[in-house]
């Protein structure tokens, strides 16, 4: 199993999320988050002021596939929110030794 | 030969001997309470009549009124009889022979009498130098003669004005006489009348009463009984001490404690026993009434509008009934909530709901200024969420709005909404509330959104009709728009500010929408969002309703992450609509100018209008309205070099001042200095140069020292001083010059750190200088001025101000280019220093 954890822009969720349905991957974990990339951030001006903004609004997603479907779920997540400009966002994939279903008590590895 | 005056006839001594005589009596058997003292004053009475009866009736009505303690039929042995009498027209010869007539009897029957001569209109005016009178006035009592002018002195005298004075007074009065007996109602030798927790004391409270909350002293946490004992047992040694003495003597001294307590019959087998018990019983009623005094002056609700008191549990009809048949009244309840801090009590919000179904949305509005009365009572303030919770709790709210009464308790099923529709839309005036006065740290750059906006009240009442469309399941913001037509119709809201309203309504939903589910990055999303709302005003008002919503769906819908990004679209927005806008200019296609166009009026020829407004700014055609628009290009016409046209018009809050000149050096400084000399100050306001070089400055100015309002030659007198300097003829610094010897501090700024910002990459055409310096009349003189003395051109200026703060946007550009980065720098570098010589 791999974990794939997606920082995205906010406007990209749906996007994401329909593109990992189509893969029949429901199961996810949304959260807003606030980080920078490569550019950290810049500088924005109100009323002649300069604002540094560092920490941008991003969304991350995690899902957790099957080993066999990973591939295809990335492909699918870097399709459905790439627009191929700065801040588009990064995949990490990492490994995931087991599971646990906390309802039935059902472990998968 | 005189004519004889009639004497007392033997009948009048008759009766009044009588009279007096069995208060005599009635005191000598320790029974001269208030019932005796009562009979007393009606056999008086009965004299009075029979003396106006003989004095032959004048040519106008004249009424004999009783007042003071006579008005309230206390009338002592010895007491002055107080009266008014009131003439209803000019007295005239045949009245003062009247008067002669009437009082000389009186005089010769030995009679002190207390006599105020009055023709009615003289009460047109409030004798505030006289409050006993006044004070007097409120036992006023007919005894002969006219009744009915009474009733009219009434009508003029019982008004909340008259009554706040003369509760002011009293309370004053109360202190003074207090103080005269170091306030202390425990004397040796006390007076009956005048010492605290005497008869004037019971007085005062029931006045209070009757001037504020007639129930009041029913609601006395003592036994009402025990006032009326304490009362009675007062008048009882008062009636004996005048009987004793013989004359109004009213101080219960020792030698007549003793004989009082022997008519009064106190048990006892020496004087001092009896005397201990006569004064043991004083002193328990003098405890009873000064206690009765003191709750009262707590409680009694403090006049604060018509028919309206502030009451230790809010703010109370001071008549319920006449505020039942008066709906009109109502709103200013909840006015005078807000303006106190409280609440409106349960029982005037229990009268408000049991009359409430028997009107109609018009009944609670009546008259324009009731419509502005709602408009006022949404301004955005501590306790106005609280206010209108309480009128929609009474049914106000749902029948003086029948469009919101439709989501009253209303469900919409959904994953994020916690709340009724109803209660989330009150909510959102909650946080819009808070927001306008928060301390918190991370909100004061929103809390700065709201202090732009000039009209809050229209983004509350936006807010109270945002969702009344949801009593449908289906889009609710176009059903929404369609419901507010009618209320904007009814609460008279015109102009701008019914399409404001309408606007923030129709696209509440918009601004989450492109901050949460567009590309924000991306400038095309901010540039359709700018083009959508058009203005600053509106961007602000859209992001706070924006963050207003979202914040009453629950407590965990709004989040600082969603916060920032609503921030983040704000900021771009505004800096599109303040700093781009200038490279977008009305073509000849342009849907407004195609509309301008169509409606314009005879007078004004397509290509007259077309010559003016083409390559202006798109924005002109969004920030005014077509008849302003028309009046401009109407300004314009014909305008020769070294000319200006200008007009003057006073609007609802501010005066709008529009100029119309050639292009020239220093132009926009000199219309600034121009104005600054005058002492007017701008608050906001365009200054737009179009491609002809034809300059048109839109100030909206505050007049500080009242000289547009107080002179009525202002406008011929501003325009020739502006011709004067635009011709070279006048020299605008020498006017201010003048300006700064006087006495006047017209330039001292608030003390605002001053920012001077450049900026070469937001627009295409021009170096933008973002200004924020503290506002002050003859600031944009100085700025302009030194922009001008750098020999650059001032193209297009945005101006603003917020508080104290001067918020100005200059698209400027040297020799018809940008400034370069040498250019800038030198030019902010002398901004910054004439800006903080200001301060």
């Amino acid at each position: 199993m791999k974990l794939i954890k997606t920082i995205i822009r906010p406007n990209k969720v749906d996007d994401v999320k329909d593109a990992l349905a189509a893969l029949n991957i429901s199961g996810m974990t949304v959260t807003e988050v606030r980080g920078h990339g490569k550019q950290k951030g810049h500088t924005a001006i109100y009323r002649g002021k300069e604002y540094n903004v560092s920490l941008l609004p991003k969304m991350e997603i995690d899902v957790v596939v099957a080993d066999s479907i990973a591939d295809d779920a990335i492909k699918a997540i870097i399709g459905a929110a790439r627009t191929g400009e700065i801040g588009d966002g990064r995949v990490f994939v990492l490994p995931v030794q087991e599971s646990h279903r906390i309802r039935t008590g059902e472990k998968e590895s | 030969m005189s004519k004889t005056l009639p004497g007392a006839d033997l009948t009048t001594r008759v009766a009044l001997d009588a009279a007096r005589d069995e208060l005599r009596a009635d005191t000598a058997r320790g029974a001269g309470g208030r019932a005796a003292l009562e009979r007393h004053a009606d056999r008086v009475d009965g004299v009075l009549r029979q003396l106006y009866s003989d004095a032959g009736a004048p040519d106008r009505p004249v009424a004999i009124i009783a007042l003071g303690g006579y008005g309230r039929r206390h009338l002592g042995l010895h007491s002055d009889i107080d009266l008014l009498v009131l003439f209803g027209g000019r007295i005239g010869r045949s009245g003062e022979r009247f008067l002669r007539a009437f009082l000389n009897p009186l005089w010769d029957l030995g009679v002190v009498v207390g006599h105020q001569v009055r023709e009615l209109d003289e009460f047109a005016d409030l004798e505030v130098d006289n409050p006993e009178f006044l004070l007097a006035l409120l036992d006023a009592r007919p005894v002969a003669g006219a009744a009915e002018l009474l009733d009219q002195l009434g009508a003029m005298f019982h008004t909340a004005s008259t009554h706040a004075y003369i509760q002011r007074s009293l309370l004053q009065l109360v202190e003074e006489r207090h103080a005269k007996f170091n306030d202390t109602l425990y004397q040796l030798e006390p007076d009956v009348k005048e010492a605290p927790g005497s008869l004037r004391d019971l007085m005062a409270a029931r006045t209070l009463a009757a001037l504020t909350d007639p129930l009041l002293l029913r609601r006395v946490p003592a036994d009402p009984e025990r006032l009326d004992e304490a009362e009675d047992f007062m008048l009882r040694v008062r009636s004996i001490l005048h009987l004793e003495c013989g004359r109004n003597q009213n101080v219960l001294s020792h030698e007549l404690q003793e004989r009082a307590a022997e008519l009064l019959d106190y048990p006892g087998g020496e004087p001092r026993q009896q005397v201990e018990r006569l004064m043991s019983d004083y002193f328990r009623h003098a405890r009873t009434v000064s206690r009765l005094l003191e709750w009262a002056r707590r409680t009694a609700p403090v006049p604060v509008g018509s028919n309206l008191g502030l009451s230790r549990d809010g703010i109370r009809f001071l008549d319920p009934l006449e505020a039942a048949r008066n709906p009109a009244s109502w709103i200013g309840a909840f006015q005078a909530a807000i303006d106190a801090d409280v609440e409106v009590t349960e029982d005037t919000l229990s009268c408000i709901q049991r009359h409430v179904d028997t009107y109609s949305p018009e009944d609670f509005i009546p008259e324009p200024a009731d419509c502005a009365a709602v408009l006022r009572l949404l301004k955005p303030r501590p306790r106005l969420y609280a206010a209108l919770s309480q009128m929609h709790d009474c049914g106000l709210l749902g029948r003086l709005l029948p469009e919101f009464q439709a989501i009253s308790w209303r469900v919409v099923r959904d994953f994020y909404h916690k709340y009724t529709v109803d209660e989330h839309t009150l909510l959102t005036i909650r946080n819009l509330e808070r927001l306008v006065r928060t301390e918190a740290p991370y909100r004061q750059r929103l809390k700065s959104v709201a202090d732009g906006v000039p009209s809050l009240e229209l983004l509350v009442l936006a807010l109270l009709l945002h969702d009344v469309g949801k009593w449908r399941d289906d889009e609710h913001a176009p059903e929404s728009v369609r419901m507010a037509v009618d209320v904007l119709d009814r609460l008279q809201v015109t102009g701008e500010a019914r399409e404001t309203v309408l606007f923030l309504i129709g696209n509440h939903l918009r601004m989450s929408l492109a901050a949460f589910r567009r590309d924000t990055e991306d400038p095309e999303t901010v540039k359709e969002f700018a083009a959508l709302v058009g203005t600053e005003d509106r961007l602000k008002m859209l992001c706070l309703m924006t963050l207003a919503d979202i914040e009453a769906v629950s407590p965990d819908t709004m989040t600082p992450w969603k916060e920032e990004l609503i921030w983040r679209l704000y900021v771009d927005a505004y800096n599109h609509l303040t700093q781009r806008y200038g490279d977008e200019l009305i073509g000849q296609d342009q849907p407004r100018l195609v509309e301008l166009l169509a409606r314009r009026p005879n007078d004004l020829p397509e290509m007259e209008i077309r010559r003016f407004v083409e390559g202006l700014p798109q924005r002109y055609l969004q920030l005014f309205p077509r008849d302003s628009v028309y009046h401009h290009v109407r300004l314009a016409r014909d305008i020769a070099p070294d000319e200006v046209h200008a007009s003057l018009d006073a609007s609802d809050s501010a005066w709008i001042v529009a100029v119309v000149t050639l292009d020239k050096p220093f132009a926009f400084s000199n219309i600034c200095g121009v104005l600054a000399s005058f002492g007017i100050n701008i608050l906001r306001g365009n200054a737009l140069t179009n491609p002809n070089g034809l300059v048109l400055d839109v100030f909206q100015c505050s007049d500080d020292e009242c000289f547009l309002e107080l002179n009525p030659a202002a406008h011929d007198q501003v325009l020739q001083v502006l011709r004067d300097v635009v011709s070279a003829h006048s020299d605008v610094g020498a006017l201010l010059r003048g300006r700064e010897h006087s006495t006047l501090p017209w330039n001292q700024a608030a003390r605002v750190p001053p920012v001077v910002h450049a900026d070469n990459q937001a627009s295409g055409r021009y170096t933008i200088l973002d200004i924020v310096a503290g506002n002050a009349v003859g600031l944009l003189y100085r700025i302009s001025r030194v922009i001008s003395e750098h020999g650059c051109e001032v193209d297009l200026v945005l101006m603003s101000t917020e508080g104290e703060r001067a918020i100005d946007v200059f698209h400027i550009t040297k020799a018809g280019i940008k400034l370069n980065e040498a250019e800038q720098q030198r030019l902010t570098s002398d901004l910054q220093t004439t800006l903080e010589g200001m301060l």
